[in-house]
């Protein structure tokens, strides 16, 4: 019950988390100024007619003023209504679904790629020797502060355009999600990786373990069946970190690697001005931030029981 | 139409994420400063060999030499022989242009993506007069008012619509119907009054004045003809479901990802002039729209693509260099690109002495290497050679000349200098601001222009903005200066577009003469050019206009503006498109042995 309560409170709040968002973004695209009419018609190398200007200050009730434009855009939002993209001239929603499904997949893969290879590496090198320590996070320090256009134009360089393993782009099959996905998950594998090796050296100091050690089970067997469990902790922390650097990060590698997605859209929108498709998809970010959170916190009293009480 | 060297930059959604932007910037930064050393080496390699550049055995004849001419030959607009048939072209082109209903966008792609998908009633031919296309003949009434066009009877467009007269009409409508939203299109047509159906093949356009520019708009693909059924039945998705009647149809289209167009079979209506009557060659051109240069020019070496529009100028050495690619740049007609646009309305630019005198400042040379990394041409006059009527006497008026420079602005009183050695009169500096939209990838240039200024004592400070923000200084004629344009048409009337005193952005109207010039010698030259189809007249007119233009610097030509594309050598049949030099995909074809 206790739970189901704290549930309906965190669905209230991320309403209001929601519309904080939509006000925001509001506030901010009205602030910069400048004619958002002239910018659907093309920005200053076109040539409108003042008939297309009218039209369009009509069609987007841009001839009202701000306060009244706010209701609109509230109300609309209410019903689910993101409003029609200037530059596609179809519905944002639309716009959002056609892409959302690529990013999702490129996203699945680069987490489970990201969470596999770092669960691999911590349990591989936590209180190992020293040289192997320190080369793995050698490795980590260098690809988490390598921004990923870089990391990806290297991946690129080395196994596309040099080897010719990977196609940069390939609408179909494995072979073209192979680097945009790596390109994706391993300045996530660089951080996750550090965190759960320190988890992982704390819990392998605790009591407990030496009594598990003392029943004769093997190394690995302790670090697997038991310090694993508690090290898991930190990553369901970090899902908030792990879901921003894949949405992020979608915006470079999608474009990098010539994907579709919610991140090549944002570019796209962003560069032409296209405000209601960047309203879309920043609430769509908000809502999905929101969505993981309260995930984050059920998931919390699932894995640790101590959790539970409290 | 508009493009600048945005093209080669990434587009970055600016200040939403800041570390990684932050981080792309800098980039930028590095790889410019690195290019601006290639681009001296470039330029001392190209400067050695311009001459060879033109003997070495071409496999084409249509790969043009670097930098070292104006036009192009007649050979570079029809078909040179027979092509075989088959195959898929895979290209790589920098950007989408959001929407294939190309009444509804001004994206410069439109020009060649329009020669894919649909026809145009009239085409130009390699001298850039006016010949026939979807309409066989047409006559002009002597007053200039009256076109009365004579179709062809056996064009249809690829869902079963026939092209007739009413489809002109339909086509004329929806281009000016504001729920259109045309930036371009409805704006060509402005004089455009009404049409009439006189019978199922002939079609007749009431213009509100003369206006000869009237067909060569009209033989520009945002001017293209679009299914009248279509129009009709889905208007608002056109974007997405474009219906022509062109040698290819759209198979797919995936925004942000790239279009795939199939061969059209029955297609047999080509323009005369390309030589190549049937349907295309290719089954399949595949296109993929890939934002970063470095990637269009590594995929294309990797064999990813077999063609990439928008090539690097930064690779052009490197893909000339390499025997199984070819590199073509050509000039794209219009206007060149200006550096800076004066607003003459505005001290201290209402003083043509203080305009000249920046002008003559300029070290194009310099400026032109680190954009065009040798492939670009200097340009000191107003009108792109290779468009009709372009008179080359006066293209040394506004030549590198700074003891000229000095002379003028001290002639205009500023002769006093201050601590930092810029010029001052009655004690106020002679500084200038100039605007530019964040959209832009000018700043580079902006800046060179900036060093050049300073050494004759002008302060020039340049100013960011966001692109409303930009579009509302300058239509609210809050500005002294501008940081570029370009204008791509296919006729001189671009000067009017441009400079005409009545093309000035008002409350009531937008255009696109940012000088603010209102110059009544130069409004009679252009009005009446408007006026006349008498080539001898025209040629007088537009060559006066051509002159007064370098009079009245009304901004700084800095070099043509260029369409850039890289190929492998076993794409053959390379033929560009007359209205705009960009290349024509219709009559490409792959050679046998080709991946």
């Amino acid at each position: 019950m206790k739970l189901l309560k704290r549930i309906l409170w965190r669905l209230l709040a991320s309403v209001g988390v929601l519309w904080g968002a939509a006000t925001l973004t509001f506030v901010t695209i009205n602030i910069t100024g400048g004619d958002t009419a002239l910018a659907i018609l093309g920005g200053p190398d076109a040539l409108p007619t003042a008939a297309a200007l009218a039209r369009v200050r009509a069609e987007y009730g841009l001839d009202q003023p701000l306060i009244v434009q706010y209701g609109h855009y509230i109300g609309r939002l209410a019903h689910g209504d993101l409003g029609e993209s200037y530059r596609l001239r179809i519905p944002v929603t639309q716009a959002i679904s056609q892409q959302i499904g690529a990013t999702i997949e490129l996203a699945l893969c680069a987490g489970v790629i990201g969470i596999a290879l770092s669960v691999l590496l911590a349990i591989l090198t936590a209180g190992r020797t020293r040289w192997m320590q320190s080369l793995s996070s050698g490795t980590e320090l260098v690809l988490s502060s390598m921004p990923s256009f870089v990391l990806g134009i290297l991946l690129l360089l080395a196994f596309s355009f040099h080897w010719h393993w990977f196609p940069v782009f390939d609408a179909t099959g494995w072979r073209g999600m192979a680097l945009p996905a790596l390109t994706l998950a391993l300045p996530i594998v660089a951080v996750l990786t550090q965190v759960l090796r320190q988890e992982l050296e704390d819990i392998l100091e605790q009591p407990f373990i030496v009594t598990a050690r003392a029943r004769g089970m093997s190394d690995m067997a302790v670090r697997l069946r038991h310090a694993l469990r508690h090290a898991m902790i930190p990553i369901v922390t970090l899902s908030g970190f792990i879901f921003a650097s894949l949405l992020g990060g979608a915006v470079v590698v999608e474009t990098l690697f010539v994907r579709q997605g919610i991140g090549s859209l944002m570019v796209d929108a962003a560069t032409n001005k296209d405000v209601p498709v960047v309203l879309g998809i920043t609430l769509l970010a908000a809502l999905i931030y929101t969505a993981v959170n309260i995930a984050v916190d059920i998931l919390y009293g699932l894995i640790d029981p101590r959790m539970r009480v409290a | 139409m508009f493009s600048f060297i945005a093209s080669s930059v990434i587009p970055w959604p600016a200040g939403l994420f800041s570390v990684r932007s932050g981080f792309r910037r800098g980039s930028a930064c590095g790889w410019r400063r690195a290019g601006a050393l290639a681009a001296a080496l470039a330029a001392l390699a190209l400067t050695g060999c311009s001459g060879k550049a033109n003997s070495e055995p071409v496999a084409q004849g249509t790969q043009a030499a670097p930098a070292d001419k104006y036009t192009h030959p007649a050979t570079d607009y029809a078909e040179q022989g027979k092509g075989i048939p088959g195959g898929t072209l895979r290209v790589a082109v920098a950007s989408d242009t959001g929407s294939l209903d190309l009444h509804a966008i001004s994206h410069t792609n439109a020009q060649w993506i329009g020669r894919i998908l649909y026809d145009n009633l009239v085409y130009l031919d390699a001298k850039g007069d006016i010949s026939p296309w979807l309409a066989t003949s047409w006559t002009i009434s002597p007053d200039g008012k009256t076109y009365v066009f004579h179709l062809r009877h056996d064009v249809t467009f690829s869902d079963g619509a026939k092209f007739n007269a009413e489809a002109v009409k339909i086509n004329l409508e929806h281009m000016r119907d504001p729920a259109t939203r045309s930036p371009l299109a409805a704006a060509y047509i402005a004089p455009y009054v009404d049409g009439k159906v006189i019978d199922d093949y002939t079609f007749e356009a009431h213009l509100r004045e003369p206006y000869a520019p009237f067909l060569n708009v009209l033989a520009q693909s945002w001017l293209a003809m679009e299914s009248p059924k279509a129009i009709l039945d889905h208007p608002k998705t056109l974007g997405d479901h474009p219906v022509g009647s062109g040698p290819f149809v759209l198979q797919s289209y995936t925004r942000q990802r790239g279009m795939v167009f199939v061969k059209r079979k029955d297609y047999h209506w080509a323009p005369e002039q390309v030589h190549h009557l049937g349907p295309a060659y290719l089954d399949r051109i595949e296109i993929s729209f890939v934002a970063e240069p470095m990637i269009r020019y590594n995929a294309l070496i990797a064999g990813q693509y077999d063609l990439t529009t928008d090539a690097p100028p930064q690779d052009a050495a490197a893909i000339r260099a390499n025997p199984e690619l070819a590199f073509d740049s050509r000039v794209r007609t219009g206007v060149p690109y200006r550096g800076i646009v004066f607003n003459t309305s505005k001290a201290p630019f209402d003083d043509v002495r203080v305009r000249k005198a920046v002008a003559l400042s300029v070290d194009r040379v310099g400026i032109v290497q680190m954009i065009g990394f040798g492939e670009y041409q200097p340009k000191t006059d107003f009108l792109a050679a290779n468009t009709k009527y372009y008179d080359p006497s006066f293209r040394n008026a506004l030549k590198y000349d700074p003891a000229e420079a000095n002379k003028l602005l001290d002639e205009a009183g500023w002769t006093g200098r201050d601590a930092e050695g810029y010029r001052t009169r009655d004690g106020k500096r002679l500084s200038m601001e100039v605007l530019t939209s964040t959209s832009y990838a000018n700043t580079p240039v902006l800046a060179a222009i900036q060093s050049d200024t300073k050494k004759v004592g002008v302060d020039l400070t340049i100013t960011r903005l966001p692109p409303t923000e930009y579009t509302q200084r300058r239509n609210d004629d809050a500005y002294q200066a501008l940081g570029g344009g370009v204008w791509h048409t296919n006729t001189p009337d671009a000067l009017y577009i441009l400079y005409d005193s009545h093309e000035i952005t008002s409350a009531k109207r937008i255009g696109q003469n940012s000088s603010r010039l209102r110059d009544a010698q130069l409004d009679d030259l252009l009005g009446r050019a408007r006026q006349s189809t008498d080539p001898a007249v025209l040629r007088d007119l537009y060559s006066k206009a051509q002159q007064r233009l370098t009079e009245l610097v009304p901004g700084i030509p800095l070099y043509d503006n260029y369409s850039s594309i890289a190929y492998h050598r076993y794409v053959k049949g390379l033929v560009f498109d007359t209205s705009h030099n960009t290349v024509y995909f219709p009559s490409l074809w792959l050679q046998k042995g080709a991946p």
